[in-house]
């Protein structure tokens, strides 16, 4: 089994390894189910306004965490297409891509509702353009026009050379709108101008789930991509096209 | 509509407004005394914690109806794998 270094300077194959699939598969779906259960399970500190929200913290931050996981591999294959012109890179391209952007909605949902029930407590607002969560709207919105611009082309090679192109330049804008410009802002959100972020409050017990909760949903991600690229590669194989 | 007073989370019960339909149900359950007996049996789990196993229970039900969705995707693309592999061997490219 090649190492990680090889993986990346060389290469793996793009065809998907079933018999590991299957074992990191069942590892995710226990390792997600017991995050769900220990995080309503295991007490929390309660402050005020947070109240049992602050579990939102193992389900919510996850998603944008996955959503990243996610666009890396995206782009990786993206790099490794305009090297080898393989087309089944360009599925796993997209295929990621696309797993990733479903991460950041909800995200995006789940912060909308976290945000109503605390940040807007009383006021009956759902959406008050705070900078996190519109930067993170249009960080979707970039991940959106990727897939799009896909349909645009109808030759494989030269579609799939285009969106790798436009998925490079996507990727350089993530740490930007998701950490750079929103921290710069005046938001609610932690992490942002004036708010202590994640390390600086959240309590010790809780990251006993929270970290799990990154791995795990990160696996489940992985879980879902690769279960839709072995049914995007079964139809490259029979029509020699990605879309 | 006037905005209820948001019920704290911790006393237990909640205040609702009284020219509400809530109000209504508020009064029967005042009247019935359902709700005082002792809880017992799976009860006592699942009302603690103002009620928050309940949650999770419905959480688990839906995750577990993802997984079952999930593992049955997974073997039809392991039928549909082994049919294209038979009759388009991989080193071959598409017709």
């Amino acid at each position: 089994m090649p190492t990680l270094t090889e993986r990346l300077t060389k290469g793996g194959s793009p065809k998907v390894n079933v018999e590991r699939y299957r074992t990191i598969r069942t590892i995710v779906l226990v390792a997600v189910t017991a995050v769900a259960a220990g995080g309503f399970l295991l007490e929390i500190p309660r402050i005020q306004i947070l109240e049992h929200t602050a579990r939102n913290l193992y389900f919510h931050v996850p998603m944008w965490f996955t959503l990243m996981a996610a666009v890396l591999v995206s782009a990786y294959h993206s790099l490794r297409f305009l090297q080898t012109g393989d087309l089944r890179r360009d599925v796993r391209a997209r295929e990621a891509a696309l797993v990733g952007v479903v991460f950041g909605i909800l995200g995006l949902l789940t912060g909308m509702v976290w945000a109503r029930f605390t940040w807007y407590q009383g006021t009956n607002i759902w959406w008050n353009f705070d900078p996190k969560q519109s930067m993170a709207a249009v960080q979707l919105l970039i991940y959106g026009a990727y897939l799009v611009l896909r349909t645009a082309f109808d030759e494989p090679q030269k579609r799939g050379r285009i969106a790798a192109v436009y998925n490079l330049f996507a990727l350089v804008t993530v740490p930007f709108l998701l950490y750079i410009l929103p921290r710069q802002a005046p938001s609610l959100h932690p992490g942002a101008d004036g708010n202590p972020a994640f390390s600086d409050f959240t309590a010790p017990s809780m990251r006993w789930v929270l970290y799990p909760a990154f791995a795990s949903f990160i696996g489940l991600f992985w879980v879902i991509y690769t279960q839709r690229v072995r049914a995007a590669l079964l139809k490259l194989r029979l029509y020699g096209d990605t879309d | 509509m006037r905005e209820p007073p948001l019920p704290s989370l911790r006393d237990g019960r909640q205040e609702m407004p009284a020219d509400t339909a809530e109000a209504i149900y508020d009064t029967l359950w005042s009247t019935s005394e359902i709700p005082t007996r002792a809880p017992e049996g799976i009860e006592r789990v699942m009302l603690a914690e103002d009620k928050l196993y309940v949650v999770l229970a419905v959480v688990l039900i839906i995750w577990f109806g993802l997984i079952f969705f999930l593992l049955r995707t997974d073997r039809r693309l392991d039928t549909l794998e082994r049919e294209v592999e038979d009759r388009i061997p991989d080193n071959q490219p598409p017709a």
